[in-house]
């Protein structure tokens, strides 16, 4: 009787006794038990079968899952860091292509690629300042027509022109 | 909670655009500036009565200043030179023209022009213009003609 007694307390300590959580003194009384008793020791290789199997099967099942919940863990990450940005950040970066867009239209019109199929000469002024002129071969002119006309520096090519 | 009242900063992109235009004229109007120096290679020559299309809107002043009956543009040539760049330029008859931007105050550009036959030096000269301003450089025999190049400056 007192073993039956000892065999029922001791399969409902089983499990807490493989998961470790009895107390020491306990313990010990069951790990004896179940060196004594051959139906408890079984009963707990049987719990301690099942356990391993739940282990390998979450295992298994985490495996599977992993490239979602990595991605997941991803898109919570990028929204902790999107919202953690300041207010203005947004304001920024939805309007930061006006001024550069405004930047690109300036910088093309100013420095577009000269060819020979750009816009008709259409000077504003003709107001020229001719500093210094010399040639070493060549007799040179500066020849001024008057207001509303080009000033013209004139090469006259020894025995050419 | 909720995300913040872009109203009051509705004006940002405008402000931000004239700003940035204001500062783009500044840097252009600069007399450290780049600049664009264009160059038109035109064969004057009484060789037919052409006024070739491309020069129409000086077309009238070439010919109050010059006696040719046909003026046609041969090459159009451009390059934006930032101060203190030599940009060379080819013209034909086996001569080239190197031009320079040089330090200049106000709103002036000036420019070292010098124009070479082969190893000949033909031209040496300084040019001060105004930024869109145009001058006139010809003689130099081609063909049957002569070549006149409009300088002009922006």
């Amino acid at each position: 009787m007192g073993e039956d007694m000892e065999c029922r307390e001791a399969r409902q300590k089983i499990q807490d006794y493989i998961d470790g959580r009895l107390p020491p003194r306990q313990e010990g009384d069951v790990r004896e038990h179940l060196g004594a008793c051959g139906p408890c020791a079984a009963e707990e290789a049987d719990l301690r079968g099942v356990g391993e199997l739940l282990r390998r099967w979450s295992a298994a099942r985490v495996g599977e899952r992993e490239q979602k919940l990595s991605a997941l863990w991803t898109r919570v990450q990028a929204d902790i860091e999107e919202r953690r940005k300041p207010w203005h950040a947004h304001l920024l970066g939805r309007w930061f292509w006006v001024p550069a867009a405004a930047a690109v239209a300036v910088f093309g019109l100013l420095f577009y690629p000269s060819n020979g199929t750009r816009a008709p000469f259409h000077p504003n002024s003709y107001d020229v300042t001719v500093e210094s002129i010399e040639s070493d071969t060549a007799t040179v002119a500066l020849v001024d027509k008057g207001e509303g006309l080009p000033r013209v520096i004139w090469i006259i090519e020894n025995g050419k022109s | 909670m909720g995300s913040p009242d872009p109203k009051p900063w509705g004006a940002v992109p405008a402000i931000a655009s004239i700003a940035f235009l204001l500062f783009a004229h500044i840097v252009v109007a600069s007399p450290d500036a780049p600049v664009a120096v264009d160059v038109g290679v035109v064969l004057a020559s009484n060789e037919g009565t052409t006024m070739d299309p491309a020069l129409s809107s000086i077309g009238n002043q070439l010919q109050s200043m010059f006696t040719y009956s046909s003026y046609r543009m041969v090459d159009r040539l451009g390059r934006t030179l930032n101060v203190g760049e030599t940009g060379e330029f080819g013209l034909p008859g086996n001569r080239s023209m190197r031009v320079t931007p040089i330090p200049s105050e106000g709103s002036k550009v000036r420019l070292a022009v010098q124009i070479m036959e082969g190893d000949r030096n033909i031209l040496t000269t300084t040019l001060g213009l105004k930024r869109g301003g145009m001058v006139l450089v010809g003689g130099p025999a081609y063909q049957k003609g002569v070549l006149i190049l409009i300088i002009s400056a922006k």
